[in-house]
Protein backbone atom coordinates (compact mmCIF):
# COMPACT_ATOMS: atom_id res chain seq x y z
CA UNK A 1 0.00 0.00 0.00
CA UNK A 2 1.40 3.51 -1.01
CA UNK A 3 1.68 5.86 1.91
CA UNK A 4 -1.61 8.61 1.46
CA UNK A 5 0.80 11.55 1.73
CA UNK A 6 2.81 10.62 -1.43
CA UNK A 7 1.36 11.73 -4.95
CA UNK A 8 1.43 9.37 -7.40
CA UNK A 9 2.73 11.07 -10.72
CA UNK A 10 0.72 9.90 -13.79
CA UNK A 11 2.02 11.83 -16.38
CA UNK A 12 4.34 14.94 -17.38
CA UNK A 13 3.89 17.88 -19.19
CA UNK A 14 6.59 20.35 -19.33
CA UNK A 15 7.79 20.67 -15.89
CA UNK A 16 4.53 20.03 -14.76
CA UNK A 17 4.07 16.80 -13.37
CA UNK A 18 0.13 15.72 -13.42
CA UNK A 19 -0.55 13.59 -10.70
CA UNK A 20 -3.63 11.17 -10.05
CA UNK A 21 -5.39 13.99 -7.74
CA UNK A 22 -4.96 16.47 -11.00
CA UNK A 23 -6.57 14.07 -13.16
CA UNK A 24 -9.41 12.79 -10.96
CA UNK A 25 -10.47 16.54 -10.37
CA UNK A 26 -10.44 17.17 -14.21
CA UNK A 27 -12.70 14.10 -14.16
CA UNK A 28 -14.86 15.69 -11.43
CA UNK A 29 -14.98 18.73 -12.86
CA UNK A 30 -16.27 17.52 -16.35
CA UNK A 31 -19.21 15.74 -14.62
CA UNK A 32 -19.86 18.50 -13.05
CA UNK A 33 -20.12 20.76 -15.50
CA UNK A 34 -21.49 18.48 -17.90
CA UNK A 35 -23.98 17.36 -15.22
CA UNK A 36 -25.05 21.51 -14.66
CA UNK A 37 -25.38 21.66 -18.44
CA UNK A 38 -27.88 19.24 -18.81
CA UNK A 39 -29.73 19.61 -15.44
CA UNK A 40 -30.39 23.42 -15.96
CA UNK A 41 -30.96 22.92 -20.27
CA UNK A 42 -35.07 23.85 -19.92
CA UNK A 43 -35.73 25.76 -16.89
CA UNK A 44 -39.35 27.54 -16.97
CA UNK A 45 -41.52 29.20 -15.29
CA UNK A 46 -43.38 26.05 -14.03
CA UNK A 47 -41.20 24.01 -12.80
CA UNK A 48 -40.49 20.03 -13.36
CA UNK A 49 -39.61 18.18 -10.37
CA UNK A 50 -35.64 18.18 -11.41
CA UNK A 51 -35.80 21.91 -11.34
CA UNK A 52 -37.77 22.01 -8.20
CA UNK A 53 -35.14 19.98 -6.47
CA UNK A 54 -31.99 22.19 -8.01
CA UNK A 55 -34.25 25.18 -7.02
CA UNK A 56 -34.46 23.75 -3.34
CA UNK A 57 -31.01 23.29 -3.45
CA UNK A 58 -29.95 26.93 -4.34
CA UNK A 59 -32.36 28.48 -2.24
CA UNK A 60 -31.05 26.25 0.61
CA UNK A 61 -27.52 27.41 -0.15
CA UNK A 62 -28.65 31.25 -0.37
CA UNK A 63 -30.77 30.50 3.06
CA UNK A 64 -27.65 29.47 4.17
CA UNK A 65 -25.74 32.67 3.06
CA UNK A 66 -28.20 34.92 4.44
CA UNK A 67 -28.59 32.97 7.48
CA UNK A 68 -24.29 33.06 7.89
CA UNK A 69 -24.21 36.44 6.60
CA UNK A 70 -27.23 38.61 6.47
CA UNK A 71 -26.29 39.88 3.69
CA UNK A 72 -27.73 39.21 -0.56
CA UNK A 73 -26.39 35.91 -1.68
CA UNK A 74 -25.92 36.36 -4.64
CA UNK A 75 -22.21 38.01 -4.75
CA UNK A 76 -21.22 34.69 -2.70
CA UNK A 77 -23.18 31.98 -4.24
CA UNK A 78 -21.15 30.72 -7.06
CA UNK A 79 -17.80 30.54 -4.85
CA UNK A 80 -19.36 29.39 -1.84
CA UNK A 81 -21.63 26.97 -3.46
CA UNK A 82 -18.91 25.55 -6.01
CA UNK A 83 -16.71 24.95 -3.36
CA UNK A 84 -19.06 22.71 -1.24
CA UNK A 85 -19.97 20.82 -4.13
CA UNK A 86 -16.21 20.31 -5.45
CA UNK A 87 -15.67 19.58 -1.99
CA UNK A 88 -18.34 17.16 -1.49
CA UNK A 89 -17.96 14.49 -4.95
CA UNK A 90 -14.20 14.99 -4.04
CA UNK A 91 -14.66 13.47 -0.39
CA UNK A 92 -17.11 11.04 -1.80
CA UNK A 93 -15.03 10.01 -4.71
CA UNK A 94 -13.28 7.36 -2.46
CA UNK A 95 -16.49 4.82 -2.93
CA UNK A 96 -15.23 4.59 -6.52
CA UNK A 97 -13.18 1.57 -6.34
CA UNK A 98 -9.01 2.85 -7.42
CA UNK A 99 -9.74 6.42 -6.96
CA UNK A 100 -8.17 8.21 -4.25
CA UNK A 101 -10.28 11.73 -3.65
CA UNK A 102 -8.11 14.82 -4.36
CA UNK A 103 -8.98 16.35 -1.11
CA UNK A 104 -6.88 13.68 0.66
CA UNK A 105 -3.58 14.82 -1.06
CA UNK A 106 -1.96 18.28 0.37
CA UNK A 107 -2.08 20.82 -2.46
CA UNK A 108 -6.05 20.73 -3.68
CA UNK A 109 -6.30 21.47 0.05
CA UNK A 110 -3.76 23.76 0.38
CA UNK A 111 -5.36 25.45 -3.51
CA UNK A 112 -8.60 25.67 -1.80
CA UNK A 113 -7.34 27.33 1.20
CA UNK A 114 -5.43 30.07 -0.43
CA UNK A 115 -8.63 30.67 -2.79
CA UNK A 116 -10.78 30.99 0.27
CA UNK A 117 -7.61 33.35 1.24
CA UNK A 118 -7.45 35.43 -1.64
CA UNK A 119 -11.29 35.95 -1.90
CA UNK A 120 -11.52 37.17 1.40
CA UNK A 121 -8.93 39.90 0.18
CA UNK A 122 -11.36 39.93 -2.80
CA UNK A 123 -14.23 40.55 -1.20
CA UNK A 124 -13.22 42.68 1.10
CA UNK A 125 -11.51 44.80 -0.62
CA UNK A 126 -14.44 44.96 -3.20
CA UNK A 127 -16.68 45.97 -0.41
CA UNK A 128 -14.72 48.36 1.71
CA UNK A 129 -11.62 49.23 -0.44
CA UNK A 130 -8.21 48.86 -0.13
CA UNK A 131 -8.08 50.85 2.86
CA UNK A 132 -11.22 50.16 4.15
CA UNK A 133 -9.72 46.45 4.23
CA UNK A 134 -6.07 47.25 5.65
CA UNK A 135 -8.02 48.57 8.21
CA UNK A 136 -9.82 45.74 9.53
CA UNK A 137 -6.24 44.07 10.86
CA UNK A 138 -5.99 47.35 12.92
CA UNK A 139 -9.60 46.34 14.48
CA UNK A 140 -10.80 46.68 17.58
CA UNK A 141 -7.41 48.58 17.71
CA UNK A 142 -4.02 48.73 15.91
CA UNK A 143 -2.26 46.66 18.87
CA UNK A 144 -4.38 43.86 17.44
CA UNK A 145 -2.86 44.35 13.58
CA UNK A 146 0.19 41.76 14.35
CA UNK A 147 -2.88 39.47 15.42
CA UNK A 148 -5.19 39.64 12.99
CA UNK A 149 -2.74 39.15 10.08
CA UNK A 150 -1.81 35.74 11.96
CA UNK A 151 -4.81 34.85 12.57
CA UNK A 152 -5.71 35.82 9.16
CA UNK A 153 -3.25 32.96 8.19
CA UNK A 154 -3.43 30.54 10.36
CA UNK A 155 -7.31 29.85 10.00
CA UNK A 156 -7.14 29.46 6.39
CA UNK A 157 -4.01 26.97 7.06
CA UNK A 158 -6.25 25.43 9.66
CA UNK A 159 -8.89 24.94 7.26
CA UNK A 160 -6.94 23.02 4.52
CA UNK A 161 -5.32 20.91 7.86
CA UNK A 162 -8.69 19.99 9.08
CA UNK A 163 -9.95 19.07 5.54
CA UNK A 164 -6.91 17.22 4.81
CA UNK A 165 -6.33 15.36 8.05
CA UNK A 166 -10.01 14.23 7.75
CA UNK A 167 -10.10 13.19 4.35
CA UNK A 168 -6.46 11.60 4.44
CA UNK A 169 -6.97 9.80 7.26
CA UNK A 170 -10.71 8.34 6.34
CA UNK A 171 -8.79 6.85 3.37
CA UNK A 172 -5.95 5.23 5.22
CA UNK A 173 -8.22 3.80 7.53
CA UNK A 174 -10.33 1.98 4.76
CA UNK A 175 -6.79 1.71 3.24
CA UNK A 176 -5.62 -0.12 5.95
CA UNK A 177 -8.85 -2.32 6.83
CA UNK A 178 -9.28 -3.46 3.48
CA UNK A 179 -5.94 -4.88 3.64
CA UNK A 180 -6.40 -6.33 6.73
CA UNK A 181 -10.19 -7.32 5.86
CA UNK A 182 -11.28 -6.77 2.12
CA UNK A 183 -14.59 -7.93 2.16
CA UNK A 184 -17.80 -6.40 3.65
CA UNK A 185 -15.75 -5.25 6.81
CA UNK A 186 -15.07 -1.75 5.32
CA UNK A 187 -18.12 -1.07 4.32
CA UNK A 188 -19.17 0.98 8.08
CA UNK A 189 -16.04 2.78 7.62
CA UNK A 190 -16.87 3.76 4.18
CA UNK A 191 -20.39 4.65 5.15
CA UNK A 192 -18.46 7.29 7.96
CA UNK A 193 -16.67 8.37 5.34
CA UNK A 194 -19.51 9.71 3.46
CA UNK A 195 -21.15 11.34 6.79
CA UNK A 196 -17.61 13.03 7.23
CA UNK A 197 -17.07 13.92 3.66
CA UNK A 198 -20.72 15.65 3.95
CA UNK A 199 -19.26 17.62 7.30
CA UNK A 200 -16.07 18.17 6.28
CA UNK A 201 -17.32 20.01 2.82
CA UNK A 202 -20.02 22.28 4.62
CA UNK A 203 -17.56 23.11 7.56
CA UNK A 204 -15.13 24.72 4.85
CA UNK A 205 -17.94 25.91 3.08
CA UNK A 206 -19.70 27.73 6.17
CA UNK A 207 -15.92 28.71 7.37
CA UNK A 208 -15.09 30.33 3.97
CA UNK A 209 -18.47 32.30 4.33
CA UNK A 210 -17.66 33.54 7.54
CA UNK A 211 -14.40 34.49 6.87
CA UNK A 212 -15.27 36.48 3.81
CA UNK A 213 -18.32 38.03 6.18
CA UNK A 214 -15.96 39.28 8.69
CA UNK A 215 -13.76 40.76 5.82
CA UNK A 216 -16.70 42.25 4.22
CA UNK A 217 -18.50 43.52 7.13
CA UNK A 218 -15.50 45.31 8.45
CA UNK A 219 -14.50 46.75 5.67
CA UNK A 220 -18.29 48.47 5.26
CA UNK A 221 -17.89 49.10 8.93
CA UNK A 222 -14.69 51.19 8.25
CA UNK A 223 -15.95 52.68 4.94
CA UNK A 224 -17.14 56.20 5.12
CA UNK A 225 -20.64 56.69 3.93
CA UNK A 226 -20.58 58.18 0.56
CA UNK A 227 -23.20 60.10 -1.10
CA UNK A 228 -23.67 59.72 -4.52
CA UNK A 229 -26.20 63.05 -5.03
CA UNK A 230 -24.84 66.11 -6.82
CA UNK A 231 -23.42 68.41 -3.59
CA UNK A 232 -24.91 71.75 -5.00
CA UNK A 233 -21.99 73.37 -2.44
CA UNK A 234 -19.65 72.10 -4.70
CA UNK A 235 -21.84 72.82 -7.67
CA UNK A 236 -21.97 76.86 -6.59
CA UNK A 237 -18.06 77.20 -5.77
CA UNK B 1 6.07 14.93 3.29
CA UNK B 2 6.84 17.38 0.48
CA UNK B 3 4.28 19.63 -1.23
CA UNK B 4 4.02 19.98 -5.08
CA UNK B 5 3.54 23.84 -5.66
CA UNK B 6 3.22 22.99 -9.34
CA UNK B 7 -0.16 20.85 -7.76
CA UNK B 8 -1.23 23.19 -5.90
CA UNK B 9 -0.94 26.15 -8.70
CA UNK B 10 -2.74 23.64 -11.01
CA UNK B 11 -5.77 22.66 -8.40
CA UNK B 12 -6.14 26.20 -7.77
CA UNK B 13 -6.80 27.32 -11.29
CA UNK B 14 -8.76 24.00 -12.10
CA UNK B 15 -10.99 25.38 -8.86
CA UNK B 16 -10.98 28.82 -10.65
CA UNK B 17 -12.04 27.74 -13.87
CA UNK B 18 -15.10 25.61 -11.82
CA UNK B 19 -16.05 27.93 -9.87
CA UNK B 20 -16.27 30.56 -12.71
CA UNK B 21 -17.85 27.65 -15.14
CA UNK B 22 -20.54 26.21 -12.67
CA UNK B 23 -21.51 30.18 -12.37
CA UNK B 24 -22.41 30.45 -15.66
CA UNK B 25 -24.22 26.68 -16.22
CA UNK B 26 -25.47 26.36 -12.87
CA UNK B 27 -26.18 28.99 -9.95
CA UNK B 28 -26.36 31.85 -12.29
CA UNK B 29 -29.55 29.99 -14.66
CA UNK B 30 -31.13 28.64 -11.41
CA UNK B 31 -31.11 31.63 -9.68
CA UNK B 32 -32.49 33.56 -13.11
CA UNK B 33 -34.95 31.10 -12.89
CA UNK B 34 -36.35 31.67 -9.38
CA UNK B 35 -35.29 35.31 -9.77
CA UNK B 36 -38.00 35.09 -12.44
CA UNK B 37 -40.66 33.04 -11.15
CA UNK B 38 -40.64 35.62 -8.17
CA UNK B 39 -41.36 37.97 -10.52
CA UNK B 40 -43.53 36.47 -12.31
CA UNK B 41 -45.91 35.85 -9.31
CA UNK B 42 -44.79 39.02 -8.08
CA UNK B 43 -46.41 40.74 -11.55
CA UNK B 44 -49.16 38.16 -11.01
CA UNK B 45 -50.05 39.57 -7.70
CA UNK B 46 -49.68 43.14 -8.65
CA UNK B 47 -51.96 41.92 -11.79
CA UNK B 48 -53.81 40.80 -9.05
CA UNK B 49 -54.31 43.36 -6.87
CA UNK B 50 -55.00 45.95 -9.89
CA UNK B 51 -57.87 43.19 -10.63
CA UNK B 52 -59.63 43.10 -7.26
CA UNK B 53 -58.75 47.24 -6.86
CA UNK B 54 -60.99 47.38 -10.37
CA UNK B 55 -63.45 44.87 -9.13
CA UNK B 56 -64.20 46.43 -5.99
CA UNK B 57 -64.53 49.96 -8.49
CA UNK B 58 -66.79 48.05 -10.73
CA UNK B 59 -68.75 46.64 -7.33
CA UNK B 60 -68.77 50.12 -5.80
CA UNK B 61 -70.36 51.62 -9.14
CA UNK B 62 -72.75 48.58 -9.38
CA UNK B 63 -73.94 49.23 -6.10
CA UNK B 64 -74.19 53.63 -6.63
CA UNK B 65 -76.24 52.07 -9.83
CA UNK B 66 -78.16 49.57 -7.77
CA UNK B 67 -78.82 52.57 -5.29
CA UNK B 68 -79.69 54.85 -8.60
CA UNK B 69 -81.87 52.50 -10.23
CA UNK B 70 -83.73 52.02 -6.94
CA UNK B 71 -84.50 55.53 -6.44
CA UNK B 72 -85.58 56.00 -10.26
CA UNK B 73 -87.79 53.08 -9.68
CA UNK B 74 -89.13 54.12 -6.43
CA UNK B 75 -89.83 57.66 -8.37
CA UNK B 76 -91.42 55.98 -11.49
CA UNK B 77 -93.87 54.27 -9.11
CA UNK B 78 -94.69 57.25 -7.17
CA UNK B 79 -94.93 59.22 -10.78
CA UNK B 80 -97.24 56.04 -12.03
CA UNK B 81 -99.30 55.98 -8.87
CA UNK B 82 -99.99 59.70 -9.24
CA UNK B 83 -100.92 59.29 -12.56
CA UNK B 84 -103.07 55.92 -12.10
CA UNK B 85 -105.03 57.91 -9.38
CA UNK B 86 -105.53 60.96 -11.84
CA UNK B 87 -106.68 58.34 -13.94
CA UNK B 88 -108.54 56.96 -11.79
CA UNK B 89 -110.15 59.81 -10.99
CA UNK B 90 -111.16 60.84 -14.62
CA UNK B 91 -112.41 57.69 -14.97
CA UNK B 92 -114.67 57.94 -11.93
CA UNK B 93 -115.77 61.43 -12.40
CA UNK B 94 -116.97 60.05 -16.33
CA UNK B 95 -118.28 57.01 -15.55
CA UNK B 96 -120.21 59.13 -12.68
CA UNK B 97 -121.94 61.33 -15.07
CA UNK B 98 -122.11 58.34 -17.84
CA UNK B 99 -124.04 57.10 -14.90
CA UNK B 100 -125.82 60.45 -14.36
CA UNK B 101 -126.76 60.74 -17.94
CA UNK B 102 -127.82 57.05 -18.07
CA UNK B 103 -129.90 57.57 -15.41
CA UNK B 104 -131.54 60.75 -16.69
CA UNK B 105 -131.91 59.25 -20.06
CA UNK B 106 -133.69 56.35 -18.40
CA UNK B 107 -135.54 58.55 -16.04
CA UNK B 108 -136.61 60.53 -19.57
CA UNK B 109 -137.50 57.36 -21.51
CA UNK B 110 -139.44 55.71 -18.12
CA UNK B 111 -141.58 59.44 -17.94
CA UNK B 112 -141.75 58.95 -22.10
CA UNK B 113 -142.76 55.42 -21.71
CA UNK B 114 -144.95 56.10 -19.01
CA UNK B 115 -146.86 59.06 -20.84
CA UNK B 116 -146.95 57.13 -23.55
CA UNK B 117 -148.43 54.27 -21.64
CA UNK B 118 -150.53 56.65 -19.84
CA UNK B 119 -151.99 57.75 -23.27
CA UNK B 120 -152.30 54.55 -24.41
CA UNK B 121 -154.21 53.56 -21.69
CA UNK B 122 -156.79 56.84 -21.83
CA UNK B 123 -156.64 55.93 -25.71
CA UNK B 124 -157.89 52.11 -24.82
CA UNK B 125 -159.94 53.29 -21.99
CA UNK B 126 -161.72 55.83 -23.92
CA UNK B 127 -161.95 53.63 -27.08
CA UNK B 128 -163.35 50.97 -24.18
CA UNK B 129 -165.82 53.40 -23.06
CA UNK B 130 -166.92 54.45 -26.48
CA UNK B 131 -167.54 50.70 -27.28
CA UNK B 132 -169.22 50.30 -23.61
CA UNK B 133 -171.46 53.36 -24.24
CA UNK B 134 -172.17 52.05 -28.13
CA UNK B 135 -173.43 48.99 -26.49
CA UNK B 136 -175.16 50.43 -24.18
CA UNK B 137 -176.80 53.48 -26.29
CA UNK B 138 -177.50 50.42 -28.79
CA UNK B 139 -180.26 49.17 -26.46
CA UNK B 140 -182.08 52.68 -26.50
CA UNK B 141 -182.28 53.06 -30.36
CA UNK B 142 -186.34 52.74 -30.00
CA UNK B 143 -188.76 54.66 -32.34
CA UNK B 144 -188.89 58.20 -30.30
CA UNK B 145 -185.10 57.93 -30.59
CA UNK B 146 -185.31 57.57 -34.15
CA UNK B 147 -187.91 60.46 -34.47
CA UNK B 148 -185.55 62.76 -32.15
CA UNK B 149 -182.84 61.72 -34.79
CA UNK B 150 -185.07 62.92 -37.17
CA UNK B 151 -185.83 65.62 -36.18
CA UNK B 152 -182.88 67.01 -35.48
CA UNK B 153 -181.71 65.66 -39.33
CA UNK B 154 -184.55 68.14 -40.44
CA UNK B 155 -183.35 70.78 -38.28
CA UNK B 156 -179.35 70.94 -39.42
CA UNK B 157 -180.75 70.89 -43.05
CA UNK B 158 -182.53 73.30 -42.37
CA UNK B 159 -179.60 75.17 -40.54
CA UNK B 160 -177.98 74.84 -43.70
CA UNK B 161 -177.29 77.63 -45.96
CA UNK B 162 -178.87 78.14 -48.77
CA UNK B 163 -176.68 77.71 -51.15
CA UNK B 164 -175.15 74.39 -49.72
CA UNK B 165 -178.96 73.00 -49.24
CA UNK B 166 -179.22 74.14 -53.68
CA UNK B 167 -175.70 72.63 -54.10
CA UNK B 168 -176.47 69.19 -52.83
CA UNK B 169 -180.04 69.20 -54.51
CA UNK B 170 -178.41 69.82 -57.43
CA UNK B 171 -175.61 67.00 -57.45
CA UNK B 172 -176.06 64.06 -59.55
CA UNK B 173 -175.64 61.71 -57.50
CA UNK B 174 -177.98 59.96 -55.17
CA UNK B 175 -178.20 61.21 -51.82
CA UNK B 176 -177.87 58.28 -49.28
CA UNK B 177 -180.19 58.43 -46.06
CA UNK B 178 -178.29 55.99 -43.82
CA UNK B 179 -179.82 54.73 -40.90
CA UNK B 180 -179.07 52.31 -38.28
CA UNK B 181 -181.94 49.65 -38.77
CA UNK B 182 -183.90 48.69 -41.17
CA UNK B 183 -186.70 50.73 -41.00
CA UNK B 184 -190.77 49.93 -41.71
CA UNK B 185 -192.28 51.26 -45.34
CA UNK B 186 -194.14 53.82 -43.76
CA UNK B 187 -191.79 54.74 -41.49
CA UNK B 188 -188.94 54.63 -44.35
CA UNK B 189 -191.57 56.93 -46.37
CA UNK B 190 -191.55 59.52 -43.51
CA UNK B 191 -188.12 59.58 -43.19
CA UNK B 192 -187.45 60.17 -47.04
CA UNK B 193 -190.48 62.52 -47.05
CA UNK B 194 -189.38 63.99 -44.00
CA UNK B 195 -186.10 64.50 -46.16
CA UNK B 196 -187.40 66.30 -49.03
CA UNK B 197 -189.48 68.38 -47.05
CA UNK B 198 -186.42 70.01 -45.33
CA UNK B 199 -184.62 69.81 -49.04
CA UNK B 200 -187.31 71.83 -50.23
CA UNK B 201 -187.19 69.72 -53.19
CA UNK B 202 -187.35 66.51 -55.13
CA UNK B 203 -184.06 65.06 -54.68
CA UNK B 204 -183.22 61.50 -55.38
CA UNK B 205 -182.76 59.75 -52.05
CA UNK B 206 -181.85 56.14 -51.05
CA UNK B 207 -182.22 54.97 -47.56
CA UNK B 208 -179.51 52.48 -46.96
CA UNK B 209 -179.09 50.38 -43.08
CA UNK B 210 -175.62 51.20 -41.51
CA UNK B 211 -175.28 49.32 -37.77
CA UNK B 212 -172.32 50.99 -37.01
CA UNK B 213 -174.31 53.82 -36.39
CA UNK B 214 -176.18 52.23 -33.24
CA UNK B 215 -178.73 55.13 -33.33
CA UNK B 216 -179.49 57.94 -35.77
CA UNK B 217 -180.05 58.99 -39.24
CA UNK B 218 -177.09 60.71 -41.37
CA UNK B 219 -177.30 62.41 -44.82
CA UNK B 220 -174.91 61.33 -47.78
CA UNK B 221 -173.78 62.14 -51.11
CA UNK B 222 -170.60 61.97 -53.44
CA UNK B 223 -169.40 65.71 -52.07
CA UNK B 224 -171.41 65.78 -48.77
CA UNK B 225 -172.08 64.08 -45.19
CA UNK B 226 -174.03 65.19 -42.52
CA UNK B 227 -173.36 63.66 -39.41
CA UNK B 228 -176.37 62.87 -36.83
CA UNK B 229 -176.02 59.58 -34.76
CA UNK B 230 -175.20 58.20 -31.82
CA UNK B 231 -171.48 57.42 -33.41
CA UNK B 232 -170.61 60.39 -35.04
CA UNK B 233 -171.48 61.74 -31.59
CA UNK B 234 -169.04 58.66 -29.83
CA UNK B 235 -166.43 59.54 -32.06
CA UNK B 236 -166.55 63.31 -31.23
CA UNK B 237 -166.27 62.66 -27.54
CA UNK B 238 -163.55 60.47 -28.25
CA UNK B 239 -161.84 62.31 -30.37
CA UNK B 240 -161.90 65.21 -27.20
CA UNK B 241 -161.34 62.72 -24.75
CA UNK B 242 -157.81 62.34 -27.33
CA UNK B 243 -157.08 65.80 -27.62
CA UNK B 244 -157.44 66.71 -24.05
CA UNK B 245 -155.07 63.63 -22.77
Amino acid sequence: MNSPLDSTVLFQIGPVPITQAIVTTWAIMAILVIGAFLLTRRLDLRPTRRQAALELMVATLDTQITETTGAAPAPYRGFIGTLFVFILVANWSSLVPGIDPPTAKLETDAALAVLVFLSVIWFGIRAGGVGGWLKTFAAPNPVMIPLNILQSLTRVFSMFVRLFGNVMSGVFVIGIVASLAGLLVPIPLMALDLLTGLVQAYIFAVLAMVFITSAVEDGARTQPTIDLAPSPTKKDS
Amino acid sequence: MTLDWWGLGLQAINVLILVWLLSRVFWRPIAGAITRRQDAAQAMLEEGKTAQAKADAALAEVVETRAGIAKERDAILAEAKAAADKATKAELKEAQSKADAMIAAARTAIDRDRNTARKENATRAAELSVEIAARLLGRFNTPAVQATFLAQLVEAIAGMSASDRTALIASADDIEIITATNPEDAERANIEQAVKDALDGTPSVRLVTDPSLIAGLELRSGHFVLHNSWRADLENVLKEVENAG
